[in-house]
């Protein structure tokens, strides 16, 4: 079996010749082709050749384009901090929306024409053409909370939660329809898969991520499913009071960071949902050695059972060592899925 | 209800009018602002700080609570004035490293510790080195609080101290470290002098460090 078969028949619950691997590699890829990040993060060509060549090299079953949170808020218009060599970084000293009145006139760019996202369409339709179908191609749109935050503010957007929920109601639905335009357009050049990256939603609590995120996170899967690709969700950091909600959205595949334990949501989301993660990416993966990584790979595949897809809780951090990698792809390689 | 539990409650509650409100009560009653830092807003924030711990807050609610604790410390702090009862429990420089812009966590650290008695000089985000060693020299800091949430930018920290001793401060200030991708054996390998894995956590280990 390819990459590509390998994640489909897990996808469609069809036995496989090893469990995929399924890593978030952004600046490591980069590091791998001597890319400095800047590069990697704004030139298509540069981003999917690295991301063909981390893949081939350590034998991921995908090609991802995911890249940095700020790429749909700089076609917004948001103030954007670029580094040489390090992703770009909103600046919330000077965020878009820290009038809240801004956001009445502000107009979602069109993807098609937008610098940042058109860069990332165009990475996807090269993948598309170069990994032919040895691996799976994965688009990538920032989830609602997170977009919201990055429009706003994190720390504003925290209070508005109390302050005026129905600002935030109103700056959800605008990221909503960002993020399904954006989506769309990625899955009309090839997108099978698309990562919603959610940050901000585990900082929310249960409260706020059923009445307010979670809705927007569903409408969003709804739409990408419906557009043809098959919704990943990712939420990084602590996700363990709202892991019963996460898979009530129907995923496809459902991410969890390395502060959710995968026996706690294997318990909270039924036998069916797949799982990927979730070594602790810095004090595992970066830090550990092949057999410690291997044997927390292992730990994760007990508590996940067989519907699980092997990779690190969140990006693999640059300067991780390539046997540490090595070892999380020899652990896929050795299980088989019946 | 006491009108100190009271106080209280408002600030657990997140209710900054409530609580303004209420120290101004207290002190047209003849309370004494030296007694309401210690009995009022520490106990209150501590409470904060342990329903975060255990996953009964979560980010909105400590910033309002943060947040309601600043409308008494807003009033009080002009009235306590060279009053020894009222003096901080330390300085606190407190930044995000150089190359960091992600600075939620770093906030609510400041404002947790602001709330448990410290004085906050707060650098904002992408603190130089330099930077950092001007504000300890001028604000004669005894304590600094810095973060990274990337493992690109958390190798700055080491930088920063290596500053401090560049400049002969690192004997007069204790430095604390925290962010996503910071461990307990980063901190040693640095020559930080704690690691903080969550804000209740910085606050305990600020105590512990200036206590020290």
């Amino acid at each position: 079996m390819n990459g590509r078969e390998r994640i489909l028949a897990m996808l469609e619950g069809r036995p496989a010749d090893s469990l995929p691997f399924m890593p978030i590699t952004m600046m490591f890829a980069a590091d791998h082709a001597s890319v400095k990040y800047h590069e990697y993060a704004t030139d298509f060509q540069v981003q999917a050749e690295a991301q063909l060549r981390v893949a081939e090299d350590y034998d991921f079953d995908y090609v991802s384009v995911i890249s940095d949170p700020a790429c749909e808020a700089a076609d917004c218009g948001a103030c954007v901090k670029y580094f040489p060599d390090q992703p770009p970084a909103l600046d919330e000293a000077n965020a878009l929306l820290a009038d809240k009145r801004k956001l009445s006139t502000l107009k979602p760019p069109d993807p098609a024409t937008s610098r940042r996202m058109h860069n990332r369409l165009q990475a996807l339709a090269l993948l598309k053409q170069r990994a032919q179908k040895e691996k799976l191609v994965e688009g990538w749109v920032e989830g609602p909370c997170a977009e919201a935050a990055d429009l706003r503010g994190i720390n504003n957007l925290m209070l508005d939660f109390y302050d005026d929920p129905g600002f935030v109601r109103g700056l959800l639905e605008f990221v909503l329809d960002l993020g399904l335009a954006f989506g769309k357009a990625q899955a009309a050049v090839g997108a099978e898969m698309i990562g919603i990256g959610d940050a901000a939603a585990s900082l929310v609590g249960p409260k706020f991520y059923e009445q307010f995120v979670w809705p927007c996170e569903k409408r969003l899967a709804d739409g990408l499913r419906a557009a043809g690709a098959r919704p990943r969700l990712h939420i990084c950091g602590n996700t363990r009071p709202i892991l019963a909600k996460m898979g009530e959205m129907g995923c496809d595949v459902v991410d969890l960071d390395s502060l959710a334990p995968m026996a706690q949501g294997r318990s909270e989301m039924g036998p069916d949902q797949i799982l990927l993660g979730n070594i602790d990416p810095v004090r595992v993966l970066r830090n550990g050695t092949p057999e410690s990584v291997y044997e927390a790979v292992a730990e994760c595949h007990r508590g996940a059972g067989d519907r699980f897809i092997v990779g690190a809780g969140c990006e693999v951090p640059r300067d991780t060592p390539a046997e540490n990698v090595r070892a999380m792809a020899r652990y896929a390689r050795e299980h088989p899925v019946s | 209800m006491g009108l100190f539990e009271e106080m209280q409650q408002a600030i657990i509650d997140g209710k900054a009018p409530v609580v303004k409100e209420l120290t101004e009560k207290a002190l047209s009653q003849g309370v004494k602002p030296g007694d309401i830092f210690p009995q009022v807003i520490i106990p209150a924030m501590n409470e904060v700080g342990r329903r975060m711990r255990d996953c009964e807050f979560f980010i909105p609610e400590v910033l309002i609570a943060a947040r309601a604790s600043r409308a008494a410390t807003d009033i009080l702090r002009p009235l306590l004035v060279g009053d020894d009862v009222a003096r901080p429990a330390g300085t606190v420089v407190c930044c995000t490293i150089k190359g960091d812009l992600h600075d939620i966590g770093k906030n609510i650290v400041a404002m947790m510790l602001e709330s448990s008695g410290f004085r906050i000089v707060d650098l904002g985000v992408d603190a130089s080195p330099e930077k950092i060693v001007a504000a300890v020299r001028e604000h004669r800091a005894n304590l600094i609080a810095m973060s990274a949430l990337l493992t690109t930018t958390m190798v700055n920290m080491k930088a920063a101290i290596e500053a401090l001793d560049a400049a002969g401060l690192r004997g007069q200030v204790r430095v604390m470290v925290g962010g996503a991708p910071v461990t307990e054996s980063w901190a040693r390998l640095i020559g930080a002098d704690g690691y903080g894995k969550d804000a209740p956590a910085a606050v305990e280990l600020a105590r512990s460090l200036i206590a020290a």
